[in-house]
């Protein structure tokens, strides 16, 4: 693949690449197993006869805004099946995502601020820090294929069936560190290129999406849609993990090529020169918030109104079900109504533009950004309100732009009237800014805090997978804002909701501007 | 107007600061008169950057008396700062927006209009392409967005921390230019640095610290004035033995040549002794500022044993 001296010095990268992640790969790479085995361990238990679990697994399969989510339960009998049906699509685009953070991070997140550079002028190899970046995802993926084996083996599922299941996982995580690689490659900024990996994902699960409840033959395109048909609970299709590692591999080679046809710093769109002045309008911290987000909000934008457009296009047929008794009451048990089912998926998804746009803010004060800012005439609570402002008023937006969107797919699609998808979308704003100030006020807390903004919307939602499956206090399932949501436009619009969540969000707004006044920049 | 004239711009009193047990500012004095450029000297962590962020309202003083251009740097601070600009030492600027942006955004956010600013002219002089991403700068370029921001309008303060640091002889020599301009004005400048030469062309008085505290302040010539002249005589005569000699320091006898560092108390008894000897060649030159700097932390070292 490389010669060996471009790749001279991976091994002391790969261990400086261990230690800088020795936080954030085993809490995700944990918090993931540990969704796994509560779903493995607790969902037996609710299906408790194999009459139970067909009857789950045909309900799911019925619902096409269901199967659009999850994916269908290709052997109804199988227990690992139904246990996984969560698992096997929708969570790998969490560990998807984790494995593109951590490319991008060694890559050209240290490219952009010029760590690479610092270490380029050494006796290591130009393509060191791609290898012990590819190295260290490998690593990182068979650890998280191999616990998540032993976990659900543990907690009682079959063991080659979890063996089957843990490979999956490693495979999306390879393809997905393969994606991250490549993209790496395309944009100077590494914004951009995490827009381009989140697209590329996006692209993969809807393609999947449309594949399991249309044309097939499009899952088939799309590792997510492999995820299923490997049926690790069922009649397993072992030659299809050999997928994974052949696209990954493809993935990185194609990284190393546009590695090496491009200079250091650069990516393979040139940068094109900018306004040699200012607009007028660039001239508070809210104007300046706003530039700064503006890609970053374009792209959001387009993904939301994509993913409502095909969602809203599949989820009719659920009209049928909803007449349904018995199938109404599964579907409750599965977590909610269908659309509610998406947008409780979507709100958490969505949440984290909020959770982008604090951490964002985090980085200008410990660059020394914000401190540029604040010696000039703009107060500390106008750069504060700037970005909490970005951040919450832009996750309603973009809840708007789904629920618009779930509402053209679904007319388009000839659906029948299930009420407003537009109040159902925003019923979940006050809970995503519940979360969205819970990050600004970690931010206020301390700037040396602010990576744990990512980590809020992840814990309630492994929180409410949990409160799902283990008979938990309600007061614990009750600590996840998302919860106290009613599913619209199953259930009803409830004020108390809204006004409640609202009213906890203007609290930790107020705490957090409280604390941020008397602190330390920097 | 003319009460505020002759305030100190800047006047610091038993500053303290600290971060954890960590006692970065340890009861600071600074006085910075109006109309001066006033050197702010120490070594890499001397506690200069914690006094400037202190200053500037964006760390929350300990202890200690602060007033800034008449105010309160923690309460009135986005008033006051319309008068002042701020150049960091490491400046970092946002990846996506140009040079140009950055700098009219700055100037702006001061309340200045950038069309009725020098920022062209200043661009020009300090050879920066306004075009360029954040991310494209290199050290010197980024530190020369905020130079331009900084000297494009006309603040009351500039304050500046070690601000060359990236830049080349030649815009250095653009930078002490634009310096003197605005102190021809009448603006005051705080120059933060470890360049002594820099400071020694263009601060009128210093202040050097060291651990958080001021080691030395006052005019540059006082400080001269105060400190030990290097000597080197080649005499005729019998070398006399000044060893006991009270002022005298370093002394090194090579043959006939005597060199040594003096004390201004103790200049006339060695003059008179080397005279008496016979002065065959003689150079005193007065310390560089390198010397009073290494005087100022030598004699903190030896009061500390």
């Amino acid at each position: 693949m490389t010669s060996g001296s471009a790749t001279t010095g991976w091994p002391l990268l790969l261990r400086l690449a261990l230690r800088q992640d020795r936080i954030l790969a085993p809490v995700s790479i944990g918090v993931l197993v540990t969704m796994s085995v509560a779903s493995a361990a607790a969902t037996p238990g609710l299906y408790a006869s194999e009459a139970d679990r067909v009857h789950a697994g045909d309900a799911i399969n019925a619902s096409p805004a269901i199967v659009a989510l999850y994916g269908p339960v290709l052997d109804v009998t199988s227990v690992g099946e139904l246990s996984m049906t969560k698992m096997t699509v929708l969570y790998a685009v969490f560990v998807a995502v984790l494995f593109v953070a951590v490319v991008r991070r060694h890559t050209r997140v240290d490219e952009e601020s010029g760590r690479t550079e610092l270490v380029g002028g050494t006796s290591i190899g130009r393509d060191a820090p791609l290898a012990a970046t590819v190295v260290e995802s490998v690593l990182l993926a068979v650890t998280l294929g191999l616990l998540t084996a032993a976990g659900n083996a543990v907690a009682g599922l079959d063991g080659v069936g979890s063996l089957a299941f843990g490979a999956v996982w490693a495979g999306t995580a390879l393809v997905a560190a393969g994606i991250g690689a490549v993209t790496a490659q395309v944009s100077a900024s590494a914004r951009t290129c995490a827009a381009f990996a989140a697209g590329v994902i996006g692209l993969l699960f809807v393609l999947r999406a449309i594949g399991d409840t249309g044309p097939q033959w499009l899952s088939w395109v799309s590792p997510l849609g492999w995820n299923t048909q490997v049926r690790a609970y069922g009649d397993q299709r072992w030659w299809l993990l050999l997928l994974y590692p052949a696209l990954a591999a493809l993935l990185f080679t194609v990284a190393v090529v546009l590695r090496g046809r491009r200079d250091l710093g650069s990516g393979l769109v040139p940068a094109r020169p900018g306004p040699a002045t200012g607009s007028p309008r660039l001239a508070d911290a809210l104007s300046l918030a706003v530039t700064v987000h503006a890609t970053t909000i374009v792209l959001w934008t387009a993904a939301a109104a994509a993913l409502g457009v095909v969602f809203g296009m599949i989820a009719p047929g659920i009209g049928d079900l909803l007449d349904s008794e018995t199938a109404q009451s599964i579907i409750d048990e599965l977590g909610g109504a269908l659309v509610a089912a998406i947008l409780s998926v979507v709100a958490v998804v969505l949440t984290y533009f909020a959770v982008t746009v604090v951490n964002h803010a985090g980085h200008d004060e410990a660059d020394g950004r914000a401190e540029l800012v604040l010696a000039t005439a703009v107060s500390r609570n106008g750069w504060f309100a700037a970005s909490a402002l970005v951040a919450l008023v832009g996750t309603a937006w973009l809840l708007v732009v789904t629920g618009l969107g779930l509402w053209v797919g679904y007319v388009a699609a000839d659906g029948p009237g299930i009420g407003n998808l537009l109040v159902a979308a925003l019923a979940w704003a006050p809970a995503a800014w519940v979360v969205g100030a819970l990050a600004v006020l970690t931010l206020a807390v301390g700037v040396r805090w602010s990576a744990l903004v990512w980590a809020w919307p992840a814990a309630f939602l492994t929180l409410t997978l949990i409160a799902d499956l283990v008979d938990l206090p309600g007061w614990v399932e009750g600590l996840s804002p998302y919860s106290h949501v009613p599913s619209l436009p199953a259930d009803e619009w409830s004020w108390g909701s809204a006004g409640g969540l609202s009213a906890v969000a203007a609290g930790l707004l107020a705490v957090a501007w409280w604390r941020f006044r008397e602190r330390d920049i920097g | 107007m003319d009460s505020e004239q002759t305030l100190p711009v800047i006047q610091v009193r038993g500053l303290v600061k600290t971060f954890g047990s960590f006692r970065a500012l340890d009861e600071l004095d600074l006085t910075v008169e109006a109309g001066e450029v006033h050197g702010f000297l120490g070594p890499n962590g001397a506690g200069k950057s914690t006094a400037i962020r202190v200053l500037l309202g964006l760390l929350r003083k300990d202890s200690g008396e602060i007033r800034l251009l008449g105010g309160d740097p923690w309460s009135d601070t986005a008033r006051l700062h319309r008068r002042l600009a701020y150049v960091p030492g490491d400046v970092s600027l946002w990846p996506n927006l140009s040079g140009g942006e950055i700098v009219d955004l700055l100037i702006r956010m001061r309340g200045a209009d950038p069309a009725k600013s020098r920022r062209d002219e200043l661009i020009e002089r300090f050879s920066l392409d306004p075009t360029k991403r954040g991310r494209a700068y290199s050290k010197g370029n980024r530190q020369k967005v905020a130079l331009v921001a900084a000297f494009a309008t006309n603040p009351d303060l500039l304050i500046l921390d070690e601000p060359t640091s990236g830049l080349d002889p030649l815009m250095e020599q653009v930078f002490n230019d634009c310096v003197a301009e605005h102190t021809a004005r009448g603006a005051t400048v705080l120059l933060s640095s470890h360049i002594l030469s820099e400071v020694d062309r263009l601060a009128d008085r210093v202040t050097i610290i060291r651990e958080g505290r001021v080691v030395e302040s006052g005019r540059i010539s006082d400080l001269r004035h105060l400190s030990r002249s290097k000597i080197v005589a080649t005499l005729t005569g019998v070398v006399p033995d000044l060893a006991g000699t009270p002022g005298v320091h370093d002394l090194a006898v090579d043959g006939r040549q005597v060199r040594c560092t003096v004390d201004p108390q103790g200049l006339p008894v060695v003059l008179a002794a080397l005279t008496a000897a016979g002065v065959e060649a003689l150079t005193s030159s007065p310390p560089t500022l390198e010397e009073l700097f290494l005087d100022a932390y030598r004699d903190r070292v030896d009061a500390g044993r």
